[in-house]
């Protein structure tokens, strides 16, 4: 879900405040698809990446396009909207209930070497890593992959070499939503959500994406990793509901001491 | 093969362009010469369709382009190397180039074209896996003019390709161009280095103030009086 946060900021350089609001509709469709119609929540990904990535360029060509020259906090309100509507929406179709997964996966474990692991999270985390990797691949590797990251670091360069811009800043976009939505999806097997669900990942994910670095990828990997250790450290030296305040701390330290985040600080030392 | 009509170029209220016209033959290299602020890179990116135009007309091999989407412009066979490069900082070289072969009419040889421009900058063939940003500034334009020729254009146009050049690598870099049209590229330079530019050029084009107030052959605007002062010192 950071990840895409990552790749419409680089791109499209707006934050996308409705990131939330993806995450939390992918994590309900999951659920809806189980329950009305016995889809298996593993299979759900293969419905929501595609309708989501729709929805995404949809958005971008009918809303974002017209805020995208205008100054941040036009984007930041018109996207904080959105988040607003699909959190009505939610709340209009499913309720106010809390809803949860369940079945026999969700519950399953592995034994690994005398450590009882819960197999949906190995299963998550698998995915988190396939995606980083299937994303860096695409980024790297095709044409249109090159084309969005040829738009993210020099817009006018791109046009000049015949990408045409405005269609890949709405592919950016739509792969943004499609990866909040299989974020939403998988975290769907891990928690239980409400139409507010996603409200703190996403701050974390603001987190994330600062730490690593608003327009890396990999950074973005870093980022997630640097705060989940910081977290996990965290909570032994202090209550456990004070957890979520070592993003924020971590984001305001971030934001002081190396504005460009860790990939854009070693970048400039090695450009000297 | 370009034919520029009445041009007029306008960045709000201010104008930039008025009543431009001319053309680029198949196989000639046309230099525009001029003062900073002349109006000779608006010139270049209103051809290449980054600028919108507010009036005349651009033909390109017959179709008009004043109109068309930059991407399309691309497609047709021209080639725009910016002032200061704009090469993408973060990517390695070969990304940079990779990305120039992006017209669908140029990825179907695209080994043929890293051939080629690493045969005319062996320094870029010895960089290809750095970051673009780390590159010398005389690298970086060998980069930017091969990202260009990647497209596989039949126009190259380049604006500035001498800024900030150390006097040496210039020269080198002239006759690359020289070799680049020998190869069958025309070529349209905009350059401050005058006498540089017109040794190499067919033809060339005086603008002034966002006006062409002259033009000629190379014997003739060499032997122009008021190029001689104004641009040759002489």
């Amino acid at each position: 879900m950071s990840y895409g946060l990552a790749l419409i900021y680089g791109v499209l350089k707006i934050i996308n405040l409705a990131n939330a609001g993806f995450l939390m509709l992918g994590a309900y469709v999951t659920w809806w698809l189980f329950t009305a119609y016995h889809v298996d929540p593993l299979l759900a990904p293969l419905v929501i990446i595609p309708v989501f990535f729709l929805i995404g360029v949809g958005l971008e060509r009918t809303l974002v396009r017209r805020v995208l020259g205008s100054e941040p906090i036009i984007s930041l309100l018109l996207l904080f909207g959105v988040w607003l509507v699909l959190q009505n929406l939610a709340y209009v179709i499913w309720t106010g209930d809390t809803r949860s997964i369940e079945n026999s996966f969700i519950e399953s474990t592995v034994k690994l070497g005398g450590l009882q692991l819960s197999i949906p999270r190995l299963y998550v985390f698998a995915m988190g890593v396939l995606s980083l990797i299937a994303l860096q691949l695409f980024l790297t590797r095709t044409y249109l992959g090159r084309a969005i990251r040829a738009t993210a670091q020099d817009r006018d360069a791109a046009r000049l070499v015949g990408v045409d811009v405005d269609r890949v800043m709405g592919i950016a976009f739509g792969i943004g939503i499609a990866l909040a939505g299989f974020g939403g999806s998988l975290l769907s097997l891990l928690f239980s959500f409400t139409p507010d669900f996603g409200r703190v990942l996403s701050l974390k994910s603001f987190c994330i994406v600062v730490l690593g670095g608003l327009d890396s990828i990999v950074g973005v990997a870093f980022g997630s990793v640097a705060l989940a250790i910081a977290e996990a450290f965290g909570v032994r030296y202090m209550p456990a509901s004070m957890q979520d305040l070592i993003s924020f701390v971590v984001l305001v330290v971030v934001l002081v001491a190396l504005p460009k985040g860790i990939v854009g600080t070693l970048r400039s030392l090695r450009r000297g | 093969m370009l034919e520029v009509n009445a041009l007029a170029v306008a960045y709000g209220d201010v104008q930039v362009l008025w009543d431009v016209s001319l053309r680029v033959e198949q196989g000639e290299i046309v230099t525009l010469l001029g003062a900073n602020g002349a109006g000779k890179t608006t010139l270049l990116c209103a051809i290449s369709r980054t600028v919108p135009v507010r009036g005349g007309t651009i033909v390109l091999s017959g179709e008009r382009i004043d109109r068309a989407p930059s991407a399309r412009v691309v497609e047709l066979g021209i080639a725009h190397v910016p002032e200061g490069r704009r090469l993408w900082p973060d990517m390695s070289v070969e990304d940079n180039l990779l990305l120039g072969s992006y017209p669908r009419r140029a990825r179907a040889d695209v080994r043929g074209s890293l051939e080629y421009v690493f045969g005319l900058f062996p320094r870029v063939a010895e960089r290809r896996a750095q970051i673009a940003g780390t590159l010398s500034g005389g690298e970086q334009q060998m980069v930017a003019i091969a990202r260009g020729l990647m497209s596989k254009p039949s126009l190259l146009m380049l604006d500035e390709p001498s800024l900030g050049l150390a006097p040496i690598i210039v020269t080198e870099l002239f006759e690359t161009i020289r070799r680049i049209n020998a190869a069958g590229t025309t070529v349209l330079l905009v350059e401050q280095n005058v006498l540089q530019a017109l040794e190499i050029a067919t033809r060339g084009y005086v603008v002034e103030t966002g006006r062409v107030v002259s033009s000629g052959t190379r014997a003739e605007l060499l032997a122009s009086d008021e190029i001689k002062k104004a641009y040759l010192g002489l």
